[in-house]
């Protein structure tokens, strides 16, 4: 396995009788891409807000970037990037002068911080807005400005707590094209989320938490085979009569786990083959259905998506 | 994953540096504070007289050539150490927030010092001294360090944009302008009509008011302006933010208080000219100008650190803002009353008790306790300084003749002890803040 960046054993967090974090066991390699994904109060924030220092852990241990949260809580400080789900507003407040002062509480030196922002401002494309007022800009522009911020000392690792909530389509395809672009520069990304379309899209790896527990996690291809243990392959037919052929002619391939006949649909005849096989036996398959001359009017795989994934491996509880 | 746990990734040698300049800048003053209270024993074994010419002893030694009496001589020597236990303190808080102003602090302590050892023959400058210089070779090496408090320009960037601090000041100019004007129709008709009209009064009213005004205002605007400092932060959520970046707590709290009393000292400067008015009629000096001036900076100072402790106390701008000012108007108002009446109740137990004019010990006493209760109000160190100043033409030491044997004991003008008792609260004030902010940051 590649180096781990965050690495969180046992982690608990408890306010009062109330258990956040349940012992929270997180592994997020470094370069990676990484969707906390979970239910609303599952305790993804309040581990973010761990990972970042703002909180002390009940018991447990976390790390980032090799440094201890609660030993060493400086030298993650200077590994990490943080945006919490709020954005922090600062009235008054212009969009150069916002990222001049977290620029500088990040001790880099004047001299190098005018430079610095014009790069930043450039890179999540509010160039053109430099110096207007913070409150002024529209949420989206808000967020990569947020994500600018987060940017200013270059550190490994970003922590974003739900950095596409509550925006509009265009903004959050923005947003996660910003995201790919940071992890191809280098950075690790860790954020949480719960819109799952979102993660199949750009993740590399997932973690699903839910009452402040680690589920499953891992990347993206082991648990998709994880979750789906065969293809699901969808024929749509004339009609009755070619089903039956098709079912004696499939009962005979190898690799065939199940031969199921659907609701039909538009009047027409469907059937789930659900099979195991690499890519060569699906065309393989099709190719001998095709000399079976049976009245075939489409062949699909169906890819399991996020959601039945997400569906199937959580319970529903929220503590 | 390894779990090494080393304090060098853990605090960079930059900060290790500033740690250890202020370590010794904090015992320098503690050391400072030392001589301070060995000395006011000592004087208080040569007050018995038990032992013979300890005060010239302690002179010889302490301030060599000051010319003044013995006991004056200690009392001064008192004074300049505690004024260098604040200096020292004011300094190391600078040194830990990385403040610019740090190392020409450090610059001019040093020469105040030397000026005290030259003019003086105040050997204690000595360990001031040694102990600056000492924390400036450490610092010696990392001059990058200091720099430009990000919260003060933050804030001062956000304050005075727009018309809003404008309007501010014109709206406080506008109304102590129409006081000030009212007085002087008040007091012109008054006077007239009792045919004494000294141009000289009507200026030393004219002043009195304006100041009493600018006093009243800073009561009522210095706390506002820090309370809501740190609460504020948290309710805008922004504080989180700051937390996760390598911002210091100590030049966070710094940097709030610089840029609200930045913004005082602007009302305060802009209201001299106000006060100068005064000089038209005559009847007061340009120094009594400049003690105001004092004064009014310091209660300033002093009442704005009590706003940012219960800024960093308290979990909202509410209570804090209701804490600080229940705190101040009761030690500016309240306290002084209750405070006046058990002194005089004292005063009038002794005597009846006595039968006869207290005894020397206990009228000293005495004296000494007014002076402590005066220097712990603005307004009452105000009109005793400038009582002393105007009667008896007193700035600073002066000898004060018992009533009951006629023997003389040192005082000082209130002004001195106020500016070092409310500077040395508002240092402790500022540190128990620092405390405070750690303390709910993680």
């Amino acid at each position: 396995m590649a180096d781990l960046i965050i690495e969180t054993r046992d982690l608990v967090k408890k306010f009062g009788k109330f258990t956040a974090v349940n012992g929270l066991s997180l592994e997020v390699p470094a370069g990676s891409i990484y969707g906390f994904v979970g239910p609303n109060g599952a305790g993804k924030t309040t581990t973010m807000r761990m990972l970042t220092t703002l909180t002390r852990p009940t018991s447990g241990q976390a790390w980032v970037g090799g440094h201890s949260v609660t030993e060493q809580p400086r030298a993650v400080r200077r590994a990490i990037g943080y945006m919490p789900d709020e954005f922090g507003v600062y009235d008054d407040m212009r969009v150069w002068e916002y990222l001049d002062f977290f620029a500088a509480c990040y001790d880099i030196p004047e001299t190098e911080r005018r430079r610095l922002i014009e790069d930043l401002l450039q890179l999540v494309d509010l160039s053109h807005r430099r110096d207007d007022m913070v409150d002024k800009l529209s949420r989206g522009m808000k967020q990569r400005l947020s994500l600018a911020r987060t940017l200013a000392h270059d550190p490994a690792v970003l922590i974003l707590d739900e950095p596409a909530s509550g925006l509009d389509p265009r903004a959050r395809v923005e947003i996660r094209e910003l995201l790919v672009e940071l992890a191809r520069m280098g950075k690790t990304i860790f954020f949480s989320t719960h819109i799952l379309a979102d993660v199949g899209e750009i993740c590399t790896h997932i973690g699903i938490v839910e009452a402040g527990q680690m589920i499953a996690q891992g990347s993206m291809a082991d648990m998709r085979a994880q979750l789906q243990p065969h293809r699901e392959i969808t024929v749509t037919l004339r009609d009755e009569t070619a089903v039956e052929t098709l079912k004696s002619v499939v009962s005979a391939l190898p690799g065939i786990v199940g031969v199921t006949e659907l609701e039909p649909k538009n009047g027409r005849s469907r059937v789930r083959i659900d099979f195991a096989g690499d890519d060569d036996a699906v065309a393989d398959l099709n190719a001998k259905l095709s000399g079976a001359s049976i009245a075939i009017l489409g062949f699909t795989e169906e890819t399991k998506d996020l959601e039945a994934m997400f569906m199937r491996v959580t319970k529903g509880i929220v503590s | 994953m390894t779990e090494t746990l080393s304090l060098e990734v853990e605090r960079s040698p930059r900060e290790l540096l500033l740690a250890r300049a202020g370590d010794i800048l904090q015992r320098g003053a503690v050391v400072n504070a030392g001589i301070a209270a060995v000395v006011l024993l000592l004087g208080l074994i040569a007050g018995t007289h038990i032992i013979a010419n300890l005060f010239d002893l302690l002179r010889g030694v302490l301030l060599v050539r000051y010319s003044g009496t013995a006991d004056l001589a200690l009392a001064v020597v008192i004074l300049l150490a505690l004024l260098n236990v604040s200096l020292l303190l004011v300094v190391m808080v600078g040194v830990v927030a990385r403040e610019v102003w740090t190392l020409p602090a450090l610059v001019l302590v040093v020469i105040g010092n030397l000026a005290a050892l030259v003019l003086l023959g105040f050997t204690p400058a000595l360990v001031t001294i040694g102990f600056a210089l000492w924390a400036g070779v450490v610092l010696r090496t990392d001059t990058q360090a200091f720099r430009v408090n990000p919260v003060m320009l933050k804030e001062l960037r956000g304050r005075m944009r727009g018309v809003r601090a404008f309007a501010v000041m014109t709206v406080y100019l506008g109304l102590m302008s129409g006081f000030t004007l009212l007085l002087y129709l008040i007091y012109g008709t008054v006077a007239r009509s009792s045919g004494s009209a000294a141009a000289g009064e009507i200026g030393r009213v004219l002043f009195l008011g304006v100041v009493g005004i600018e006093l009243l205002l800073i009561i009522f605007i210095a706390p506002a302006f820090t309370a809501g400092a740190i609460t504020g932060e948290r309710e805008r959520q922004t504080y989180d933010l700051l937390q996760t970046t390598l911002l210091a707590t100590p030049s966070f709290v710094i940097g709030k208080l610089e840029s609200a009393l930045g913004y005082i000292l602007l009302l305060l400067l802009s209201g001299i000219p106000l006060e100068s008015i005064a000089f038209l009629f005559g009847g007061v000096t340009e120094l009594e100008l400049v003690l105001a001036f004092i004064i009014l900076l310091v209660t300033a100072i002093a009442l704005g650190t009590v706003g940012i402790y219960f800024s960093a106390a308290m979990p909202r701008t509410l209570v804090a803002n209701v804490r600080a000012y229940s705190v101040i108007l009761g030690a500016m108002f309240i306290a002084p009353v209750i405070a006046s009446a058990v002194l005089n109740m004292i005063n009038n137990l002794l005597f009846m008790r006595a039968g006869a004019p207290l005894s020397p010990f206990f009228e000293a006493l005495t004296r000494y306790l007014d002076l402590l209760l005066t220097s712990v109000n603005p307004v009452e160190t105000g009109l005793s300084t400038q009582s002393l100043l105007v009667d008896q033409r007193v700035l600073g030491f002066y000898a004060y003749t018992l009533r009951s044997d006629g023997s003389t004991i040192p005082l000082v003008s209130p002004w001195i002890t106020f500016t070092i008792i409310y500077l040395a609260i508002s240092a402790v004030l500022v540190v128990l803040t620092i405390r405070r902010t750690k303390e709910t940051s993680i």
